[in-house]
This record gives C-alpha cells, structure tokens and sequence, in this order.
C-alpha cells in the first residue's frame, strides 16, 4: 500500500525538527474546563490529524495554536505554544503576527464575497499592507499550489462566489498561502465537500506538507489515514474536559493502539 | 446504449399550474361575486367608499374564499386562503394609499413646475404676484446644504457608532444600543427646541443654517446607526474570521472585508436617515428664520428650505400661495425619488 510506504518514510524523518508545540495546554469557555493539558509535538514539514467525536476539543485546540482562540467572548487558556520555540501567548507577541506566520483553513469555504478570485488570492497582503511586486506569479504560484489554477486561469476576475464549494475551499487555501506561511491549520477543510473534491483537497494537502508543516481536524479517519504523519486521539466525557487519548505515527495508531479506547473509536465501536 | 439528445422546452412545461375548468369556473365567481355584491349593498345604504369596503366587501371575499377553497382543494387549504385575502387587502389599501397620495402631489404639483418656479427665489413676491414670477429655488439649495451638512457629519458617527456596537466587545455597548433607541423615539420638534434653547436662547449663535443641521443630526443619527448595526451584525462571522486569520489588524479587516460586504445595507441606512431628516419642518423652524432671499451661507443669515417653504405657503389662502406649496412638495418628492434610484445604483454589488 502506498500509505504504509508513505509512513515508513516518515517514520525516520519524524525525529526532525520540532516546529510548533503545545505545551499543557488548558482551555475554558466561562468556568467550564473543556481542554486539558494538551501537549503535541508537530514536526516540521508533516501532516498531523486531530481526530476524536465531536465536542471533544479538537476544533478548540487547533484555534489556539494561531490564536483565534482568544476571539470567543468568555475564552480562558494556559500553557504555552511554541512557535519556532517561542512561546506565542507572551503579553509582547502581537496575535497578528501569529496568524501571519500561521495560516488557518475553515470548515466553511469562506472566501471574501465581495472580491474577485484574484482579489481573494491578494487579499492577506492588501489587509496586512503589504504589497507585493509580481502580483500576478504570485497568484498564479498560490493557485498552482493549492491545484485551483488551471480550473480558473480564465476567470481571475470573477466573484469568488460564482466558483463551487470545492473550487472555493481550494480558494481559500490559496489565500493562506500568499502570505507564505510555515505552518497551515485546516479545520475539517472537507466535511462540506462531495469525495471528488474531498480528494483534490487531499492531494493538495499532501503536496503542500513538503514545504509547510500542516495540522488537520478531521473526522473522516479514512482521510487521516491517507494523509497524516501522525495522528493524535481526543476525547471528552461527562467526567473529565477533552484531553490527548494517544498520540503517535498514524499507522501505529490505526494499526497497533495503545489505549482500548482508540482501538473502540478508530474501529468505528463508538463515536 | 441509449443516447440522449438536448431538447427544446416544451410550452406546457408547468403542469403545477395548469387548473380544471371546474376550478377556474368557481375562482372567476369567488372573484365576481363579492365585488358585485359589495357594490349594490354599498350603493343601496350610500354607504362611504372606504366603509363598503372594509366592512362589507372584507367579510364576504373571504366568506367566498372558504367557500371556493373548499370546493376547489379541500378543507385543509382554507386557512390558507383566508390568510391570502387579508394579506393581498391589507397590500391593495396600502398600495391605493399610497398611490393616491403621489397622486395629488402629482396632479396639483405638475403645473407649478415651470422654469420661473425651479430657478427663482421668493424675493418681492406676495400672495397676489403671479405664478410667472417666484420660485423655491433658495429652498432647494437650503434644503440641500442643510441636509447635505448633516448627511456628511452624521453617517460617519452613526457608522462608527454601529461599529462600536458589532465590533467591540465593551461592557458600555448595551448603554450606548439603549441610548441610540431612546434617540430615535425624540419627537422633531424636541430636537429643535434643544438646539434652540442651547444656542439661541443663551446668546452663543444666531438662528442659521448650522442649527438646523445640527437639530436634524439628532433625528438621523439613531436611524443610520440603528440599521448600520443590523447591517453589520449581518455581515457572516466567517468572514470576519477568515480576514483576522490571514492576520489582518482589526482595522483592515473591517475596512477591506466587512464593510464592503456590508456596503449596499450601508448605503440603504444612510438613505432610509436621509428620508427622515429631508421632509423634517418643525426642527427648521425653530431653529432656522425660514427667508425669502437665495443664501448659501449655511452660518449666517435667514435660510428656507424645501418643508418650511411648504409651511409657509401652505398655511396662506391664496391660490397662487397653494399653488407653489404644491409644486414645492411635488420637487421634495422628486428629490426623494432621486436620491432612491441613486442608492440602487450606488449599492450594486460590486466585485474588486
């Protein structure tokens, strides 16, 4: 099988260089403990899936790493974040500068309704005031990368609404990758596309980890499956807040589980 | 294999809305009846117009939609029907409301407007002066300059203050939403008084142009800010999410993102203050020496304006003095008129 090569390779390079780590990290909406000492290791140039039921804290916890997390009213969080080894919740960091280096892919495809698609592509530069000298390689380059380019190269200037859910979600990756960012959060980037655009985004995820490191939410474990380096497990219950069931390379996870409880949930037993 | 060829759409390609004769047959006598009806018992008890119809043709149109609903599809679409005749009623008297106002603003208005009445001020002329000389000229421009001022201060302050409402999370918001609702319950001529009573009364200004402007802010400013906010909270959280993940300052995201996707409501909020504030006389006159003599100069001097024009002629007997009341109101609906198809330009959606 492809994916088990796949993960061999890996399996070496994984020792790497860590890029970004959460450290213990805690979360609360008002008093209500909802994460718990979440502590994961992304190395660089690799795909990491955060899978587990809903409600578990994944959707949270992949907020926090670029601080989205502190735009819900009521947010509460601890522990630290290490971009490049710096701890990102400093009082000196500016959030801005954060989400610049770490960009961040939706649920929802949403790009800017009232811009063309090439307004979308350009549209962190415009909004951060930068400027950039080759505008039109740079789109071109953005939407190559993230497999949209030869779909649109014709219509650049249309509204980016007239494109269909999967050719936006693309879209939207696209518009992270302007800014050129090292890392790519992707918050179940698929869940509202049809399986054929489902594997276009896949590949395109794929491509895209040889040159950026990218943590995906999912909750498709076939999809972690096919593009994870590695894979960590969350869970939730009446009794305790969301916190890291096991964490490990992807096939050992889906294959070899340490704990029962991921054996129950890879295995389709519950959630 | 079989293939399949593009066809032509066919003439009949809405079997939903083909009816039976039958059914066509008892909806043309549920239509007649109670118009015919209504007519010989309004006719027979000389009953006014508006009793005959809200009294006796209501009851009996839907006395017959039951009746033709039954018949035609079934007892449990009455309710339905009887929903339906209430709604279109309640639209056709609004509509006939409404029409027959632009009516006779139309009709009395038309003849004023010759070239004497829209280019001429009112300067020398009295009730008895001839419809060749005078016009509302001046009270366009002070309407303009003085709607106009308030329009240029108040949009910016009634954006930021929905602004201030969507976009920050400060604990003051909910004083200042209440402030803004409590605004925009003040009777016009508070609003006036106030501007009179902190100025004029107390020595600081004279009545002028400024005061007027200043006593229709009041008035316009909880409308524009009111429906900016609606606007804004409109604008999907998405986003606003997607531009401050792309690392965009606050500023830039709602600059760039959220108030272009905001913009037509925007602009229909200005034009809804615009309307409010344009027709607004009783501010005017305490706060204004409505004049004669053309002035541009919106911080000295008597100035007139387009309602306070109609005021002033309005409340003299006279022919000619009616007459120009008429063709004033008939040019502030056309103002109107104007600044909405404006707005439906200005606010097309456009794509960057």
């Amino acid at each position: 099988m492809e994916n088990t090569t796949m993960n061999s390779e890996f399996a070496g390079s994984l020792a790497g260089r860590s890029h970004l780590e959460s450290r213990n990290i805690n979360v609360w909406f008002g008093q209500r403990h909802v994460l718990a000492d979440v502590s994961l290791t992304f190395i660089e140039n690799s795909v990491t899936a955060l899978i587990g039921p809903s409600g578990c804290g994944k959707s949270t916890f992949i907020r926090t790493l670029n601080r989205m997390h502190e735009l819900i009213p009521n947010a509460g969080l601890a522990g630290e974040v290490l971009l490049d080894g710096e701890n990102i919740y400093t009082p000196e960091t500016d959030p801005v500068d954060v989400r610049l280096r770490v960009g961040m892919v939706f649920q929802k495809p949403n790009p800017f309704p009232t811009m063309t698609i090439r307004g979308n592509v350009l549209s962190g530069l415009r909004l951060s005031g930068k400027s950039s000298k080759n505008e039109d390689d740079l789109v071109e380059e953005c939407l190559t990368r993230a497999s949209l380019w030869n779909e649109v190269k014709d219509r650049l200037d249309a509204p980016a609404g007239s494109l269909s859910g999967g050719q936006q979600q693309r879209l939207c990756i696209g518009r992270s990758l302007a800014l050129k960012p090292s890392i790519l959060l992707m918050d179940e980037p698929c869940s509202a596309l049809d399986p054929g655009s489902t594997l276009r985004i896949e590949d395109t995820i794929r491509e895209l980890s040889r040159s950026m490191t990218i943590v995906i939410v999912t909750h498709n474990m076939q999809q972690a499956q096919r593009i994870a380096d590695q894979t960590a497990f969350f869970l939730a219950d009446e009794s305790q807040p969301g916190h890291v069931v096991e964490f490990g390379l992807t096939r050992d996870l889906f294959t070899v589980p340490n704990d029962p409880r991921t054996e129950d949930y890879v295995n389709g037993r519950f959630g | 294999m079989t293939t399949y060829e593009f066809q032509a759409r066919p003439d009949n390609a809405t079997p939903w809305a083909v009816r039976s004769n039958r059914t066509n047959a008892v909806l043309t006598l549920a239509s007649i009846i109670p118009a015919a009806l209504s007519y010989f018992i309004g006719s027979a008890f000389a009953l006014p117009g508006a009793v005959t119809l809200l009294v006796v043709f209501l009851p009996i149109q839907i006395v017959a939609g039951i009746f033709a609903t039954g018949i035609t599809k079934g007892a449990h679409r009455i309710a339905d029907a009887v929903l339906a005749i209430v709604i279109s009623f309640a639209v056709f008297m609004v509509a006939i409301l409404l029409g027959s106002l632009l009516f006779s603003v139309i009709k009395n208005g038309i003849g004023t407007l010759t070239v004497p009445f829209l280019s001429q001020n009112n300067v020398y002329i009295s009730s008895t002066t001839s419809m060749d000389y005078g016009g509302a000229a001046h009270a366009v421009l002070g309407s303009v300059l003085i709607v106009g001022l308030t329009t240029i201060v108040t949009v910016p302050l009634g954006i930021a203050v929905a602004v201030f409402l969507t976009e920050t999370d400060s604990k003051l918001t909910g004083l200042v939403r209440f402030i803004t609702q409590s605004m925009s319950g003040l009777p016009s001529i508070v609003s006036g008084l106030f501007v009179y009573a902190a100025f004029v009364l107390t020595g600081i200004a004279d009545q002028a142009g400024w005061l007027g402007s200043l006593a229709l802010m009041f008035l316009m400013l909880p409308t524009v800010s009111r429906m900016a906010e609606e606007v804004l909270k409109l604008v999907p959280g998405d986003i606003r999410n997607a531009a401050l993940a792309l690392g965009a300052p606050r500023r830039s995201a709602f600059m760039q993102v959220i108030l272009p996707a905001a913009r037509t409501g925007i602009i229909t909020a200005t034009l809804l203050g615009l309307a409010r504030v344009i027709g607004e006389t009783a501010p005017l006159i305490v706060t204004t020496i409505p004049g004669n003599e053309t002035n541009a100069n919106l911080f000295f001097g008597p100035i007139s304006t387009l309602p306070t024009y109609i005021y002033k002629f309005v409340s003299d007997i006279s022919e000619t003095s009616q007459h120009r009341a008429w063709g004033a109101a008939l040019e502030l609906l056309i103002i109107v008129g104007i600044l909405f198809a404006a707005a439906r330009i200005l606010g097309k959606q456009k794509v960057k």
